[in-house]
């Protein structure tokens, strides 16, 4: 990674000076997502697929109690799509963004790959880290789009009885940062393979590990359930969806992030190690 | 402006490149020959910064491929070997994507759509989806990409390969008319390619350069004997290649197909010195016999190319 602002910037093949300016790679390279999602059907499907389950979690599979449906609780709340409160239980969005998200980065990097178009991306003028950084971006801000496309639910839920504004925005801000956690490791799976289905099922595979790790590795070592839970997606999840935002929850995610989109950096680098 | 020296390049298993130097000037267009796997490829990847060499250094007017990567990717255009573009976008959006992400500031990108549209012929194509073009105009639009921002130096690996004969033309022409103020490299395993659009040709074999020079001058080091084409009208082609033939220090007499009725077209091979044309003449007009072309075959490549890279 080259120092992009400071360089003086070149001209061309007329004497006119470029432009030389991170932000704005990035944010071409974001958009080019975004209008890849949007102009092909993938969009359309996940985002559909992605409200009919989630309404038939709110509505229908209301956990805890899955014998009774959301109106034999008789309470107005979105806990079926921010998956039950207790250690034990799981489901809802958060576990339903392990199979989702991980599609909608998939082919990131790995496409690029396959068709060689990432030939070009890496020969233009730009460094590896706008390109992770574009892409990424890319797909979180699709991942919010998502997210937003179930606030109409909320507003309905809301309109059926008093409901607790706190939990609902930390239940948001919480499902925002899970799913930009898992794009990331999405992305990170993206730029290991030229297959999309590898991509997706390796990225699946870690999202889920990282949310069922302290019920699964806790249930083996009861001693180190703290420590599993301090690396659980699920436990980090459960405390910003309580309507705490604590400084640490959003650390573990922010650093998440890091370190995977620095993988993903190291992982496109990796054409210039073997020397 | 281009400067090559000691490249090599060493894969898991073999070695692409044995130590290639090369330079090259402004507004020069060199054309890369080489059979497959000679290392082509290899060599352009590491020109555009797509990866490392070995050993050995590449600067572009002083700045070093490895230390100043962003400035050279900045002034040089690249057309990759398939052609790969984002098929899903319309050829406007991917220009005016490509255009923002090398830099050309806001105001100019419509402006430049608009010549490099122009230059390569897209211009009515522009509105349409780049995965429904056929592959002459896919590669164009790569070529369009690749001068979106105006670069001095354009590196084109293959830009005629899977054309059909016109489209053939039409960017054998286009790469002229770019050459006219542009440094161009460009790199492929046909040789009336290189002839057509080249003024100067590295041979590489192998790894190395086995010779570098323009047409003439690789003819002149490398052929030992003049050739000459000679049409006559009317008379036995048996014949006029038995006199012909018979003519002192010709080496070789053939008959070649010829395009007209009634007309005996021969190739002869003579050691270079004397001018095999002027016996030729005397010999057709001692014998009365129709003359109707009398060619010197400068070039050779071919033949030239064969030997160079003939498996040692």
């Amino acid at each position: 990674m080259t120092a992009s602002t400071a360089a003086p910037a070149s001209t061309d093949a007329a004497g006119r000076p470029m432009k030389r300016s991170a932000g704005k790679n990035v944010w071409a390279l974001a958009t080019r997502e975004l209008g890849f999602y949007f102009n092909s059907p993938i969009a359309y499907i996940v985002i559909t697929l992605f409200l009919v389950v989630s309404g038939a979690m709110l509505f229908v599979f209301n956990v805890p109690d899955a014998a009774r449906d959301f109106f034999a609780v008789n309470e107005a709340s979105l806990r079926g799509l921010f998956g039950p409160t207790s250690p034990e239980g799981f489901g809802g969005i958060p576990l339903l963004f392990v199979f989702l998200v991980p599609a909608v980065t998939m082919r990131l990097i790995a496409e690029e790959k396959r068709t060689g178009t990432i030939e070009l991306l890496v020969t233009w003028p730009i460094t590896d880290a706008q390109i992770v950084l574009g892409k990424y971006l890319g797909s979180v801000l699709f991942v919010g789009i998502m997210l937003l496309a179930t606030v109409p639910l909320a507003f309905i839920v809301g309109g059926l009885g008093s409901m607790d504004a706190g939990l609902v925005i930390g239940g948001y801000l919480g499902l925002f940062l899970l799913g930009a956690a898992y794009a990331a490791l999405g992305l990170m799976t993206s730029a290991w393979t030229r297959n999309q289905i590898v991509a997706y099922l390796v990225g699946a595979l870690i999202c889920g590990l990282f949310y069922f790790i302290d019920g699964m590795l806790g249930l083996l070592w009861d001693g180190a359930r703290d420590f599993f839970a301090a690396l659980s997606f699920k436990a980090h999840f459960q405390n910003v969806a309580r309507g705490v935002v604590d400084l640490r929850d959003i650390l573990f995610y922010a650093s998440f992030i890091a370190v995977s989109l620095v993988v993903t950096v190291m992982s496109l680098q990796a054409r210039n190690w073997k020397k | 402006m281009i400067e090559v020296s000691g490249l090599t390049k060493s894969y898991e298993d073999f070695q692409a490149l044995k130590g290639i130097s090369f330079k090259v000037a402004r507004g020069e267009i060199v054309g890369f020959l080489g059979p497959n796997g000679a290392g082509k490829t290899t060599t352009m990847k590491i020109l555009t910064c797509y990866m490392p060499q070995t050993a050995g250094t590449v600067t572009i007017d002083g700045k070093d491929i490895n230390t100043d990567g962003l400035a050279v990717r900045e002034r040089m255009g690249y057309l990759p070997e398939s052609t790969p573009l984002y098929t899903d976008m319309i050829v406007y959006d991917y220009l005016q994507h490509v255009a923002t992400v090398r830099g050309v500031p806001k105001g100019r990108i419509r402006e430049r759509i608009k010549a490099a549209c122009e230059m390569c012929g897209i211009v009515d194509r522009i509105g349409q989806v780049i995965g429904t073009l056929s592959k002459g105009y896919k590669q164009r639009v790569g070529l369009a990409q690749a001068l979106i921002h105006d670069p001095d130096i354009l590196i084109l690996d293959e830009p005629t390969s899977g054309l059909d004969p016109n489209q053939i033309v039409e960017i054998r022409n286009l790469i002229k008319q770019l050459g006219q103020d542009r440094t161009i490299i460009l790199s492929t395993h046909n040789l009336p390619e290189v002839m057509a659009t080249c003024s100067r040709i590295l041979i590489v074999h192998k790894g190395r350069l086995v010779a570098d020079g323009t047409a003439a001058q690789l003819e002149e080091r490398e052929a030992e004997n003049e050739r000459v084409e000679v049409l006559v009208h009317g008379v036995d082609p048996q014949l006029v290649r038995a006199e012909l033939g018979a003519l002192p220090n010709v080496r070789r007499a053939e008959l070649t197909v010829s395009s007209e009725p009634n007309v005996a077209a021969l190739e002869l091979e003579a050691p270079r010195g004397g001018d095999l044309r002027s016996q030729v003449f005397k010999r057709v007009v001692e014998k009365h016999w129709e003359l109707l072309g009398l060619t010197r075959l400068e070039l050779d490549l071919e033949g030239l190319f064969r030997k160079l890279t003939r498996e040692v």
